[in-house]
């Protein structure tokens, strides 16, 4: 229970007042904020807001009530968070948010630029804004996941307590937000670093220096932009008069580390090496159908099924691939079984 | 051709019982209207007794995948034969659904 004077009296009845008009704003800015941050392609880790709880309002009224002349002098009465994974997004929220509002400068607190080149602690950037929109001012609060756990950790170890805690609790706890602080800025540098590499893979795609490309993710999926598969999945369509139905090939590239192969020219030099004899393959399986629809993730199927019986994998190595593709079932050994049957008299099989 | 519809929690399931050929796929993609519906949830194709499949049937089967993609569902089919695995492999459809025994 709370002793309020009547000034502070006063003053909460203003608040209960507000209250409507204080839930209405919340979910205003929790839209307006989710909006602005999506336009910015910005993904955070968590946006919270709350109104003031009546109680804790109370609190701060019996400690520091005086300092209020009106309910539109508190600036936290409307509280907003936005946690981000990484502590360069923190001032690129900040700036779509100085987009959305008006920012009080005079009463923001960027607390990262107050601590002492030898302290580490509470960092967070402070915003309080404005909307004439709305009667009374707002806080908005953001800080990376990192920063968030320090400052709830901290928070429960004795932080707005009253309580003072032992010196070497908070000398632990200060060492940790110094640690917190490199990790965040590592995390940091390997997303740019990371940005930068893949803006090197797909520069040397472009410019066809694919010996010079290792094969992952990202540099398999610039290499598909090229569309290096069309040229087959275009010959094989030509036999029924088929449409190509386009679908994703990512899951082709576990297949081509399987056959071996380390570089993007590896892929390439697949191509360029089996296409005849997928080409073949597919003439003798869809030539005598009727058939007018394939999927564009046929050629690289039939390039690699061709790869294998060339290079001598047989069943097994095409039942491998088809487990990996698929899912391991027995059906794949006698789809597997089927294709060697089916391929050992065409022409790629005897040259 | 004929197709038992049954109505699940969390998704629907399509029993398919004999030809899907060019003739009976209208038929089909009408009465395969409901697990457009329930995409967003998994659909299931009970193959265990379809017979054959032409093109058009596999454009209806892809249809109902772009709509389980759009919506966050998935589609299994169930029980294929041999031969309509094989027009599966031969057109690259294999791997574009979840293949049930």
């Amino acid at each position: 229970m709370h002793t309020l004077d009547p000034h502070c009296q006063a003053l909460l009845g203003s608040f209960d007042e507000l209250l409507p008009t204080l839930q209405e704003m919340e979910g205003t800015l929790l839209r307006e904020i989710k909006a602005v941050l999506a336009e910015a392609g910005l993904l955070v880790a968590s946006l919270e807001s709350r109104v003031k709880g009546r109680d804790s309002l109370a609190g701060k009224l019996e400690l520091k009530g005086s300092k209020y002349k009106g309910i539109a002098d508190i600036t936290d009465l409307v509280g907003l968070r936005v946690i981000t994974f990484y502590s360069d997004d923190v001032d690129k929220v900040a700036s779509a948010i100085e987009r959305l509002y008006d920012i009080d400068w005079e009463n923001s607190v960027d607390k990262r630029k107050l601590l002492e080149i030898d302290s580490f602690g509470y960092l967070s950037l402070h915003y309080i804004c404005k909307d004439k929109r709305f009667p009374v001012r707002f806080e908005i609060q953001m800080r990376t996941l990192l920063q968030h756990a320090w400052a709830n950790m901290n928070h429960d170890t004795g932080y707005k307590s009253g309580v003072d805690i032992p010196k070497r609790y908070k000398r632990a706890m200060s060492r940790i937000a110094g640690m917190l602080e490199l990790v965040d800025d590592e995390f940091s540098r390997i997303r740019m670093e990371l940005t930068d590499y893949r803006r090197r893979v797909q520069a040397l795609v472009k410019s066809g220096n694919l010996d010079e490309v290792s094969l992952d993710r990202d540099s398999f999926k610039s290499y598909l932009e090229l569309r290096p598969f069309d040229g087959l999945n275009k010959r094989i369509a030509a036999v029924n008069q088929a449409e190509i139905q386009e679908v994703s090939l990512l899951p082709y590239l576990n297949i081509f580390a399987f056959l071996g192969c380390k570089t993007l020219g590896d892929i390439a030099r697949l191509v360029k090496g089996y296409s005849e004899g997928a080409y073949q393959l597919a003439c003798y399986q869809i030539g005598l159908t009727d058939l007018d629809i394939i999927a564009s993730s046929l050629g690289p199927q039939d390039l690699c099924i061709t790869y294998i019986l060339k290079s001598g994998g047989g069943k097994a190595g095409i039942r491998r691939m088809f487990d990996l593709l698929n899912g391991a079932s027995e059906s794949n050994e006698l789809m597997a079984g089927l294709l060697v049957e089916q391929s050992k008299d065409l022409a790629f099989m005897n040259q | 051709m004929e197709v038992i519809i049954n109505n699940e929690a969390h998704g629907c399931e399509a029993k398919l019982i004999g030809r899907l050929d060019t003739a009976a796929s209208q038929e089909v993609s009408d009465a395969l209207q409901p697990l457009m519906d329930k995409a967003g949830g998994t659909l299931v194709l009970d193959c265990h007794e379809m017979t054959y499949i032409a093109s058009s049937g596999l454009r209806i089967f892809l249809n109902l995948r772009k709509a389980a993609a759009l919506k966050g569902g998935k589609v299994i089919v169930r029980g294929i034969n041999s031969d309509i695995r094989n027009v599966f492999m031969m057109t690259g459809f294999l791997n574009l659904f979840q293949i049930e025994d």
